[in-house]
Protein backbone atom coordinates (compact mmCIF):
# COMPACT_ATOMS: atom_id res chain seq x y z
CA UNK A 1 0.00 0.00 0.00
CA UNK A 2 1.25 3.47 -0.78
CA UNK A 3 1.86 6.16 1.91
CA UNK A 4 0.28 8.87 2.41
CA UNK A 5 1.53 11.95 0.68
CA UNK A 6 2.49 13.63 3.12
CA UNK A 7 4.82 11.17 4.21
CA UNK A 8 7.11 12.72 1.51
CA UNK A 9 8.11 15.54 3.80
CA UNK A 10 10.56 13.18 5.50
CA UNK A 11 12.14 11.84 2.35
CA UNK A 12 15.84 12.43 1.93
CA UNK A 13 16.26 11.80 -1.78
CA UNK A 14 19.38 13.44 -3.40
CA UNK A 15 20.86 13.95 0.37
CA UNK A 16 24.53 12.95 1.16
CA UNK A 17 25.16 12.32 5.20
CA UNK A 18 28.47 11.42 6.94
CA UNK A 19 27.42 9.07 10.05
CA UNK A 20 30.23 8.94 12.72
CA UNK A 21 30.47 6.16 15.44
CA UNK A 22 28.63 3.61 13.25
CA UNK A 23 30.09 0.52 14.64
CA UNK A 24 27.60 1.38 18.12
CA UNK A 25 24.18 0.11 17.98
CA UNK A 26 23.12 3.77 18.13
CA UNK A 27 25.06 4.71 14.71
CA UNK A 28 23.78 1.96 13.28
CA UNK A 29 20.45 2.63 13.68
CA UNK A 30 21.32 6.36 12.48
CA UNK A 31 22.58 5.30 9.19
CA UNK A 32 20.08 2.60 8.28
CA UNK A 33 17.28 5.08 9.45
CA UNK A 34 19.50 7.79 6.75
CA UNK A 35 19.23 5.12 4.35
CA UNK A 36 15.91 3.70 4.75
CA UNK A 37 14.39 7.88 4.11
CA UNK A 38 16.78 7.60 0.97
CA UNK A 39 20.10 9.45 1.58
CA UNK A 40 23.11 8.28 0.52
CA UNK A 41 25.92 7.41 3.23
CA UNK A 42 29.41 7.02 4.14
CA UNK A 43 30.05 6.06 7.90
CA UNK A 44 33.11 6.06 9.81
CA UNK A 45 33.50 5.01 12.92
CA UNK A 46 34.71 6.13 16.62
CA UNK A 47 37.52 4.13 17.29
CA UNK A 48 40.46 2.18 15.21
CA UNK A 49 40.33 -1.52 15.47
CA UNK A 50 36.22 -1.54 14.29
CA UNK A 51 36.21 -3.31 10.96
CA UNK A 52 33.78 -6.22 11.88
CA UNK A 53 31.21 -3.95 13.65
CA UNK A 54 31.51 -1.50 10.81
CA UNK A 55 31.19 -4.39 8.27
CA UNK A 56 28.17 -5.33 10.06
CA UNK A 57 26.38 -2.03 9.74
CA UNK A 58 27.83 -1.52 5.96
CA UNK A 59 25.20 -5.32 5.60
CA UNK A 60 22.74 -3.36 7.33
CA UNK A 61 23.01 -0.02 5.11
CA UNK A 62 23.14 -2.24 1.83
CA UNK A 63 20.32 -4.33 3.06
CA UNK A 64 18.02 -0.41 3.91
CA UNK A 65 18.67 -0.30 -0.26
CA UNK A 66 22.03 1.47 -0.65
CA UNK A 67 24.75 -0.03 -2.66
CA UNK A 68 28.43 -0.26 -1.92
CA UNK A 69 28.38 1.85 1.16
CA UNK A 70 31.91 3.61 2.00
CA UNK A 71 33.23 2.75 5.04
CA UNK A 72 36.10 4.81 6.71
CA UNK A 73 37.28 3.28 9.78
CA UNK A 74 39.05 5.69 11.38
CA UNK A 75 39.54 7.59 15.20
CA UNK A 76 37.71 10.45 15.60
CA UNK A 77 39.69 12.56 18.26
CA UNK A 78 42.51 12.60 15.77
CA UNK A 79 41.90 15.87 13.58
CA UNK A 80 43.61 14.37 10.41
CA UNK A 81 41.00 11.65 10.50
CA UNK A 82 37.83 13.39 10.44
CA UNK A 83 39.36 15.63 7.66
CA UNK A 84 39.87 12.44 5.95
CA UNK A 85 36.76 11.07 6.20
CA UNK A 86 34.82 14.45 5.33
CA UNK A 87 36.98 14.65 2.17
CA UNK A 88 36.02 10.86 1.33
CA UNK A 89 32.59 11.88 2.19
CA UNK A 90 32.48 14.62 -0.69
CA UNK A 91 34.53 12.15 -3.11
CA UNK A 92 32.79 9.32 -3.00
CA UNK A 93 29.37 10.64 -2.39
CA UNK A 94 29.10 13.73 -4.18
CA UNK A 95 28.42 16.06 -1.23
CA UNK A 96 27.87 16.32 2.35
CA UNK A 97 24.67 17.96 3.62
CA UNK A 98 24.27 15.95 7.23
CA UNK A 99 26.38 14.67 9.50
CA UNK A 100 25.36 12.79 11.98
CA UNK A 101 27.86 11.18 15.62
CA UNK A 102 27.20 8.82 17.51
CA UNK A 103 30.16 9.27 19.80
CA UNK A 104 30.48 7.72 23.04
CA UNK A 105 32.12 6.01 25.95
CA UNK A 106 30.72 5.95 29.36
CA UNK A 107 32.45 6.33 32.36
CA UNK A 108 32.07 5.79 35.68
CA UNK A 109 34.01 6.23 38.28
CA UNK A 110 34.13 7.86 41.96
CA UNK A 111 35.72 11.72 41.09
CA UNK A 112 38.48 11.13 44.03
CA UNK A 113 39.30 8.13 42.07
CA UNK A 114 39.49 10.00 38.85
CA UNK A 115 43.21 11.07 37.28
CA UNK A 116 43.98 13.37 34.54
CA UNK A 117 44.55 10.84 32.29
CA UNK A 118 40.83 9.77 32.55
CA UNK A 119 39.99 12.96 32.24
CA UNK A 120 41.56 13.44 29.29
CA UNK A 121 39.73 10.73 27.40
CA UNK A 122 36.18 10.85 28.65
CA UNK A 123 36.61 14.59 27.27
CA UNK A 124 37.76 13.49 24.02
CA UNK A 125 35.71 10.34 24.07
CA UNK A 126 32.42 12.21 24.58
CA UNK A 127 33.02 15.83 24.16
CA UNK A 128 36.24 16.96 22.24
CA UNK A 129 35.30 14.13 19.31
CA UNK A 130 31.75 15.94 18.62
CA UNK A 131 33.24 19.51 18.74
CA UNK A 132 35.70 18.32 16.12
CA UNK A 133 33.34 16.72 13.85
CA UNK A 134 30.85 19.49 13.86
CA UNK A 135 34.24 21.35 13.19
CA UNK A 136 35.29 19.45 10.13
CA UNK A 137 32.08 18.86 8.56
CA UNK A 138 30.78 22.31 9.18
CA UNK A 139 33.45 23.89 7.37
CA UNK A 140 32.80 22.41 4.38
CA UNK A 141 29.09 22.61 4.84
CA UNK A 142 29.57 26.37 5.43
CA UNK A 143 31.63 26.55 2.18
CA UNK A 144 28.93 24.54 0.15
CA UNK A 145 26.21 26.59 1.30
CA UNK A 146 24.68 24.42 3.90
CA UNK A 147 23.90 21.14 5.82
CA UNK A 148 22.23 20.02 9.28
CA UNK A 149 23.92 18.18 12.15
CA UNK A 150 22.56 15.50 14.77
CA UNK A 151 24.44 14.84 17.69
CA UNK A 152 23.10 11.76 19.06
CA UNK A 153 23.89 11.86 22.88
CA UNK A 154 21.81 11.13 26.08
CA UNK A 155 20.17 11.95 28.75
CA UNK A 156 22.82 12.79 31.34
CA UNK A 157 23.47 15.89 29.08
CA UNK A 158 20.65 17.06 31.49
CA UNK A 159 20.73 15.57 34.75
CA UNK A 160 23.37 14.58 37.66
CA UNK A 161 24.40 11.07 38.25
CA UNK A 162 26.54 9.95 40.93
CA UNK A 163 30.20 8.10 40.65
CA UNK A 164 29.87 9.30 36.64
CA UNK A 165 30.32 13.13 37.29
CA UNK A 166 33.40 13.28 34.06
CA UNK A 167 30.67 11.78 31.78
CA UNK A 168 28.00 14.01 32.91
CA UNK A 169 30.16 17.00 32.47
CA UNK A 170 31.33 15.67 29.33
CA UNK A 171 27.77 15.52 27.79
CA UNK A 172 26.23 18.43 29.54
CA UNK A 173 29.30 20.37 27.41
CA UNK A 174 28.02 18.62 24.22
CA UNK A 175 24.56 20.10 24.98
CA UNK A 176 24.96 23.66 24.96
CA UNK A 177 28.00 23.07 22.43
CA UNK A 178 25.00 22.47 20.10
CA UNK A 179 23.08 25.64 20.96
CA UNK A 180 25.99 27.59 20.64
CA UNK A 181 27.23 26.51 17.47
CA UNK A 182 23.45 26.84 16.22
CA UNK A 183 23.16 30.18 16.72
CA UNK A 184 26.84 30.80 15.03
CA UNK A 185 25.72 28.63 12.08
CA UNK A 186 21.93 29.87 11.85
CA UNK A 187 22.21 32.45 9.03
CA UNK A 188 25.00 30.54 7.41
CA UNK A 189 22.48 27.71 6.22
CA UNK A 190 23.40 25.43 8.97
CA UNK A 191 21.42 23.65 11.46
CA UNK A 192 22.31 21.97 14.30
CA UNK A 193 20.24 19.62 16.78
CA UNK A 194 20.54 16.59 19.29
CA UNK A 195 18.91 13.72 19.76
CA UNK A 196 19.46 12.49 23.51
CA UNK A 197 19.14 8.77 24.17
CA UNK A 198 17.48 7.50 27.31
CA UNK A 199 19.38 4.41 29.33
CA UNK A 200 19.64 2.00 26.04
CA UNK A 201 18.73 -1.76 25.84
CA UNK A 202 22.38 -2.45 23.53
CA UNK A 203 25.48 -4.50 24.37
CA UNK A 204 28.17 -1.80 26.23
CA UNK A 205 25.58 0.37 27.69
CA UNK A 206 26.05 1.26 31.23
CA UNK A 207 23.17 -0.76 33.20
CA UNK A 208 24.63 -3.49 31.57
CA UNK A 209 27.70 -3.71 34.20
CA UNK A 210 25.49 -5.00 38.05
CA UNK A 211 22.48 -6.54 36.96
CA UNK A 212 21.37 -4.94 40.52
CA UNK A 213 21.45 -1.67 39.25
CA UNK A 214 19.64 -2.37 35.67
CA UNK A 215 16.79 -3.90 37.80
CA UNK A 216 16.11 -1.12 39.83
CA UNK A 217 16.78 1.33 36.97
CA UNK A 218 14.14 -0.05 35.10
CA UNK A 219 11.65 0.09 37.39
CA UNK A 220 12.11 4.05 37.91
CA UNK A 221 11.62 4.33 34.18
CA UNK A 222 8.27 5.62 32.93
CA UNK A 223 8.03 2.60 30.52
CA UNK A 224 9.39 -0.17 33.02
CA UNK A 225 11.77 -0.80 29.82
CA UNK A 226 15.45 0.46 28.56
CA UNK A 227 15.28 2.66 25.34
CA UNK A 228 15.40 0.54 22.17
CA UNK A 229 18.24 2.19 19.55
CA UNK A 230 15.34 1.62 16.41
CA UNK A 231 13.43 3.85 18.71
CA UNK A 232 16.10 7.12 18.18
CA UNK A 233 14.98 6.88 14.04
CA UNK A 234 12.22 8.83 14.10
CA UNK A 235 13.56 12.31 15.65
CA UNK A 236 16.38 11.44 13.35
CA UNK A 237 14.94 11.81 10.10
CA UNK A 238 13.17 14.41 11.59
CA UNK A 239 15.44 16.34 12.52
CA UNK A 240 17.63 16.50 9.18
CA UNK A 241 14.66 16.48 7.18
CA UNK A 242 14.00 20.22 5.44
CA UNK A 243 10.48 19.75 7.58
CA UNK A 244 12.55 20.93 10.51
CA UNK A 245 13.90 23.91 8.74
CA UNK A 246 12.80 26.44 11.79
CA UNK A 247 14.45 23.70 14.60
CA UNK A 248 17.94 24.71 15.65
CA UNK A 249 19.97 24.27 18.82
CA UNK A 250 17.33 21.61 20.23
CA UNK A 251 17.19 18.54 21.40
CA UNK A 252 14.79 15.81 21.52
CA UNK A 253 14.66 13.23 23.94
CA UNK A 254 14.06 9.41 23.70
CA UNK A 255 13.44 8.73 27.29
CA UNK A 256 10.30 7.76 27.88
CA UNK A 257 9.36 10.76 29.92
CA UNK A 258 12.17 10.21 32.49
CA UNK A 259 13.76 13.65 32.80
CA UNK A 260 10.04 15.11 33.74
CA UNK A 261 9.78 12.93 36.41
CA UNK A 262 11.16 14.28 40.06
CA UNK B 1 10.64 0.84 6.73
CA UNK B 2 10.84 4.61 8.25
CA UNK B 3 8.84 6.69 6.00
CA UNK B 4 6.00 3.80 7.60
CA UNK B 5 6.25 5.25 11.13
CA UNK B 6 5.37 9.16 9.93
CA UNK B 7 1.80 7.61 8.72
CA UNK B 8 -0.93 8.77 10.45
CA UNK B 9 -3.16 6.35 8.28
CA UNK B 10 -6.37 5.31 9.98
CA UNK B 11 -5.88 7.85 12.84
CA UNK B 12 -8.55 10.44 14.14
CA UNK B 13 -7.06 13.51 15.72
CA UNK B 14 -8.70 16.11 17.82
CA UNK B 15 -7.17 19.17 17.12
CA UNK B 16 -8.46 22.58 19.13
CA UNK B 17 -8.05 25.94 17.48
CA UNK B 18 -8.20 24.15 14.00
CA UNK B 19 -9.91 27.61 12.21
CA UNK B 20 -6.98 29.50 11.41
CA UNK B 21 -3.23 29.35 12.15
CA UNK B 22 -1.28 26.91 13.68
CA UNK B 23 -4.25 24.40 14.44
CA UNK B 24 -5.11 24.96 10.28
CA UNK B 25 -1.65 23.93 8.67
CA UNK B 26 -1.61 21.02 11.58
CA UNK B 27 -4.83 19.39 10.18
CA UNK B 28 -3.89 19.87 6.54
CA UNK B 29 -0.56 18.07 7.33
CA UNK B 30 -2.24 15.54 9.34
CA UNK B 31 -4.83 14.73 6.75
CA UNK B 32 -2.78 14.63 4.06
CA UNK B 33 -0.65 12.31 6.03
CA UNK B 34 -3.71 10.24 6.54
CA UNK B 35 -5.65 10.89 9.95
CA UNK B 36 -9.39 12.43 10.29
CA UNK B 37 -9.70 15.57 11.51
CA UNK B 38 -12.60 16.72 14.24
CA UNK B 39 -11.72 20.46 13.98
CA UNK B 40 -12.88 22.40 17.16
CA UNK B 41 -13.29 26.40 17.83
CA UNK B 42 -15.29 28.89 18.32
CA UNK B 43 -15.54 30.34 15.04
CA UNK B 44 -17.98 27.90 12.26
CA UNK B 45 -16.96 29.98 9.34
CA UNK B 46 -13.36 29.01 10.02
CA UNK B 47 -13.73 25.58 10.77
CA UNK B 48 -15.54 25.02 7.32
CA UNK B 49 -12.51 26.54 5.63
CA UNK B 50 -10.11 24.39 7.60
CA UNK B 51 -12.59 21.11 6.58
CA UNK B 52 -13.09 22.43 2.93
CA UNK B 53 -9.38 22.00 2.96
CA UNK B 54 -9.25 18.57 4.89
CA UNK B 55 -11.67 17.07 2.71
CA UNK B 56 -10.12 18.03 -0.79
CA UNK B 57 -7.04 15.81 0.83
CA UNK B 58 -9.55 12.99 0.81
CA UNK B 59 -9.84 12.76 4.43
CA UNK B 60 -13.07 13.04 6.76
CA UNK B 61 -13.36 16.14 8.88
CA UNK B 62 -16.30 16.63 11.70
CA UNK B 63 -16.78 20.46 12.38
CA UNK B 64 -17.48 20.96 16.28
CA UNK B 65 -17.88 24.65 17.15
CA UNK B 66 -16.61 25.03 20.47
CA UNK B 67 -16.34 27.60 23.39
CA UNK B 68 -13.05 25.20 24.84
CA UNK B 69 -13.17 27.34 28.06
CA UNK B 70 -16.39 25.23 28.78
CA UNK B 71 -15.79 21.64 29.99
CA UNK B 72 -19.27 20.92 28.88
CA UNK B 73 -18.79 21.87 25.73
CA UNK B 74 -15.68 19.70 25.33
CA UNK B 75 -17.12 16.85 26.72
CA UNK B 76 -20.08 17.07 23.83
CA UNK B 77 -17.44 17.77 21.29
CA UNK B 78 -15.39 14.87 22.41
CA UNK B 79 -18.34 12.62 22.36
CA UNK B 80 -19.42 14.05 19.20
CA UNK B 81 -15.67 12.35 17.40
CA UNK B 82 -16.66 9.32 19.20
CA UNK B 83 -19.99 8.97 17.86
CA UNK B 84 -18.56 9.72 14.36
CA UNK B 85 -15.10 8.22 14.37
CA UNK B 86 -15.30 5.52 17.32
CA UNK B 87 -11.71 6.27 18.76
CA UNK B 88 -9.55 9.29 19.03
CA UNK B 89 -6.28 8.82 18.50
CA UNK B 90 -3.97 12.25 19.00
CA UNK B 91 -5.41 15.36 20.78
CA UNK B 92 -3.72 18.65 19.74
CA UNK B 93 -4.34 21.30 22.48
CA UNK B 94 -4.01 24.49 20.20
CA UNK B 95 -6.37 26.89 20.90
CA UNK B 96 -5.07 29.90 23.02
CA UNK B 97 -5.85 33.79 22.96
CA UNK B 98 -3.81 35.89 24.17
CA UNK B 99 -1.15 37.93 22.40
CA UNK B 100 -2.87 41.02 21.52
CA UNK B 101 -2.57 41.24 25.40
CA UNK B 102 1.34 41.68 25.38
CA UNK B 103 2.56 45.20 26.59
CA UNK B 104 -0.90 45.97 28.71
CA UNK B 105 0.17 47.50 32.27
CA UNK B 106 -1.09 44.99 35.17
CA UNK B 107 -3.52 47.46 36.49
CA UNK B 108 -5.05 47.61 33.11
CA UNK B 109 -5.71 43.57 33.13
CA UNK B 110 -8.96 42.74 34.51
CA UNK B 111 -10.22 39.90 36.60
CA UNK B 112 -12.01 38.93 33.15
CA UNK B 113 -9.30 39.27 31.28
CA UNK B 114 -6.73 37.23 33.27
CA UNK B 115 -9.80 34.61 33.62
CA UNK B 116 -10.14 34.91 30.19
CA UNK B 117 -6.66 33.91 29.12
CA UNK B 118 -6.03 31.23 31.81
CA UNK B 119 -9.33 29.40 30.76
CA UNK B 120 -8.78 29.25 27.32
CA UNK B 121 -4.67 28.30 26.97
CA UNK B 122 -4.64 26.40 30.19
CA UNK B 123 -7.84 24.97 31.43
CA UNK B 124 -9.19 24.06 28.04
CA UNK B 125 -6.04 21.85 27.67
CA UNK B 126 -6.63 19.97 30.89
CA UNK B 127 -10.59 19.77 30.15
CA UNK B 128 -9.88 18.03 26.60
CA UNK B 129 -7.16 15.94 27.81
CA UNK B 130 -9.15 14.92 30.95
CA UNK B 131 -12.12 14.65 27.95
CA UNK B 132 -9.83 12.50 25.63
CA UNK B 133 -7.66 10.01 28.11
CA UNK B 134 -10.47 7.23 28.68
CA UNK B 135 -10.98 6.83 25.11
CA UNK B 136 -7.41 6.34 25.10
CA UNK B 137 -6.73 4.31 28.24
CA UNK B 138 -9.16 1.61 26.68
CA UNK B 139 -7.30 1.07 23.69
CA UNK B 140 -4.21 1.81 25.26
CA UNK B 141 -2.56 4.02 22.35
CA UNK B 142 -2.84 7.53 21.72
CA UNK B 143 -0.95 10.87 21.61
CA UNK B 144 -1.63 13.96 23.12
CA UNK B 145 -0.05 16.84 21.72
CA UNK B 146 0.06 20.30 23.86
CA UNK B 147 0.83 23.45 22.12
CA UNK B 148 2.51 26.12 24.65
CA UNK B 149 5.35 29.08 23.69
CA UNK B 150 8.78 30.40 24.17
CA UNK B 151 6.90 32.52 26.95
CA UNK B 152 6.39 29.25 28.28
CA UNK B 153 10.30 29.23 29.25
CA UNK B 154 10.99 32.77 29.81
CA UNK B 155 9.37 36.02 31.33
CA UNK B 156 8.21 39.07 29.54
CA UNK B 157 8.00 42.79 30.59
CA UNK B 158 3.94 43.48 30.88
CA UNK B 159 3.11 39.39 30.41
CA UNK B 160 1.47 38.12 33.17
CA UNK B 161 -1.54 35.65 31.56
CA UNK B 162 0.25 34.60 28.82
CA UNK B 163 3.41 34.10 30.39
CA UNK B 164 1.96 32.01 32.94
CA UNK B 165 -0.21 30.13 31.27
CA UNK B 166 2.27 28.59 28.71
CA UNK B 167 4.59 27.92 31.66
CA UNK B 168 1.45 25.66 32.58
CA UNK B 169 0.99 23.54 29.52
CA UNK B 170 5.05 22.36 30.03
CA UNK B 171 4.17 21.14 33.44
CA UNK B 172 0.59 19.79 32.25
CA UNK B 173 2.49 18.28 29.71
CA UNK B 174 4.96 16.21 32.14
CA UNK B 175 2.63 15.09 34.36
CA UNK B 176 0.26 13.57 31.78
CA UNK B 177 3.25 11.57 30.46
CA UNK B 178 4.27 10.30 33.49
CA UNK B 179 0.59 9.38 34.47
CA UNK B 180 -0.22 7.57 31.66
CA UNK B 181 3.21 6.18 30.23
CA UNK B 182 1.76 2.95 31.29
CA UNK B 183 -1.54 3.32 29.08
CA UNK B 184 0.57 3.81 26.38
CA UNK B 185 -0.05 7.34 25.94
CA UNK B 186 2.43 9.91 24.68
CA UNK B 187 2.02 13.18 26.01
CA UNK B 188 4.62 15.89 24.57
CA UNK B 189 4.25 19.49 23.78
CA UNK B 190 5.55 21.97 20.63
CA UNK B 191 6.94 25.20 21.51
CA UNK B 192 6.54 27.64 18.70
CA UNK B 193 8.79 30.66 19.13
CA UNK B 194 7.26 33.81 16.89
CA UNK B 195 4.78 33.18 14.37
CA UNK B 196 3.36 36.33 14.33
CA UNK B 197 -0.41 36.02 13.33
CA UNK B 198 -1.14 39.52 12.38
CA UNK B 199 0.60 43.17 11.44
CA UNK B 200 0.52 44.30 14.47
CA UNK B 201 2.53 41.64 15.98
CA UNK B 202 4.99 41.32 13.49
CA UNK B 203 5.60 45.19 14.16
CA UNK B 204 5.63 44.39 17.80
CA UNK B 205 8.30 41.24 16.88
CA UNK B 206 9.56 43.47 14.53
CA UNK B 207 10.03 41.35 11.93
CA UNK B 208 12.11 38.80 13.70
CA UNK B 209 15.00 40.55 12.98
CA UNK B 210 16.43 39.45 15.90
CA UNK B 211 16.06 35.53 15.52
CA UNK B 212 18.90 33.81 14.70
CA UNK B 213 17.61 31.97 11.57
CA UNK B 214 16.81 35.21 10.25
CA UNK B 215 13.09 34.71 10.24
CA UNK B 216 9.85 33.84 11.43
CA UNK B 217 8.14 31.23 11.65
CA UNK B 218 5.38 30.56 9.21
CA UNK B 219 2.86 28.16 10.25
CA UNK B 220 3.39 25.05 7.89
CA UNK B 221 6.73 24.84 10.16
CA UNK B 222 4.98 23.44 12.48
CA UNK B 223 3.06 20.57 10.19
CA UNK B 224 5.70 18.68 10.62
CA UNK B 225 6.62 18.65 14.06
CA UNK B 226 3.36 17.48 14.83
CA UNK B 227 3.41 14.89 12.43
CA UNK B 228 6.01 13.43 14.16
CA UNK B 229 4.90 13.14 17.80
CA UNK B 230 1.59 12.67 16.31
CA UNK B 231 2.57 9.36 14.60
CA UNK B 232 4.76 5.99 15.69
CA UNK B 233 8.00 7.65 15.12
CA UNK B 234 7.90 9.12 18.08
CA UNK B 235 6.58 6.40 20.40
CA UNK B 236 9.33 6.52 23.26
CA UNK B 237 8.93 10.42 23.33
CA UNK B 238 7.44 11.57 26.04
CA UNK B 239 7.13 14.42 28.39
CA UNK B 240 9.07 16.35 25.65
CA UNK B 241 9.10 19.93 24.99
CA UNK B 242 10.11 20.30 21.29
CA UNK B 243 11.12 23.92 20.46
CA UNK B 244 10.56 25.08 16.97
CA UNK B 245 12.09 28.90 17.21
CA UNK B 246 15.09 29.32 14.82
CA UNK B 247 17.18 29.01 17.68
CA UNK B 248 16.19 31.91 19.67
CA UNK B 249 16.36 30.21 22.61
CA UNK B 250 19.54 28.23 22.69
CA UNK B 251 20.75 31.71 22.81
CA UNK B 252 19.38 34.96 25.18
CA UNK B 253 21.82 36.45 26.53
CA UNK B 254 22.70 38.34 24.17
CA UNK B 255 20.96 41.14 22.21
CA UNK B 256 20.28 39.31 19.25
CA UNK B 257 20.90 35.49 19.61
CA UNK B 258 23.49 35.43 17.55
CA UNK B 259 27.19 36.26 17.36
CA UNK B 260 28.27 40.43 17.53
CA UNK B 261 30.15 40.48 14.62
CA UNK B 262 27.21 38.27 12.74
CA UNK B 263 24.46 40.58 14.08
CA UNK B 264 21.59 41.69 12.14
Amino acid sequence: MALPAGTRDFLLGGKHALVIGAEHPVGRVAAVSLAEAGAKILIASQEAGTAAAMKETAKAVEAAGQKNVPTQVQHAVIRADLSATVDLTIRKLGGLDILVTALDNPFYAPADATNDSDFDHVMEDNFKNVWMACQEAGRVMLQRGGGTIVVISNVMGERGVPNATLYCAAKGAVRNLVRALALEWARRGVRINMIECGWLDAAGSAQNSSDEFAEKLVKYLPYRRLMKPEELGGALIYLVSPAAGFVTGESIAIDGGLLCRV
Amino acid sequence: MILESFSLEGKVAIITGAGRGLGRAMAIRFANCGADIVAASRTLAQLEETAAAVRKLGRRCLVKPTDVTSSAQINTMVDAAIAEFGQIDILVNNAGIGEESFGKRIEKITDEDWRAGIDTNLSSQFYCARAALPHMVKRKRGKIINVASGYGLRGGKHNYMYACSKGAILQLTRSLALTYADDNIQTNCIVPGIFPHNAALMEFFKGGKFIPVGRVGEDEDVGPLAVFLAADASNHVNGELVIIDGGGLAGGITPTGVAPANSN
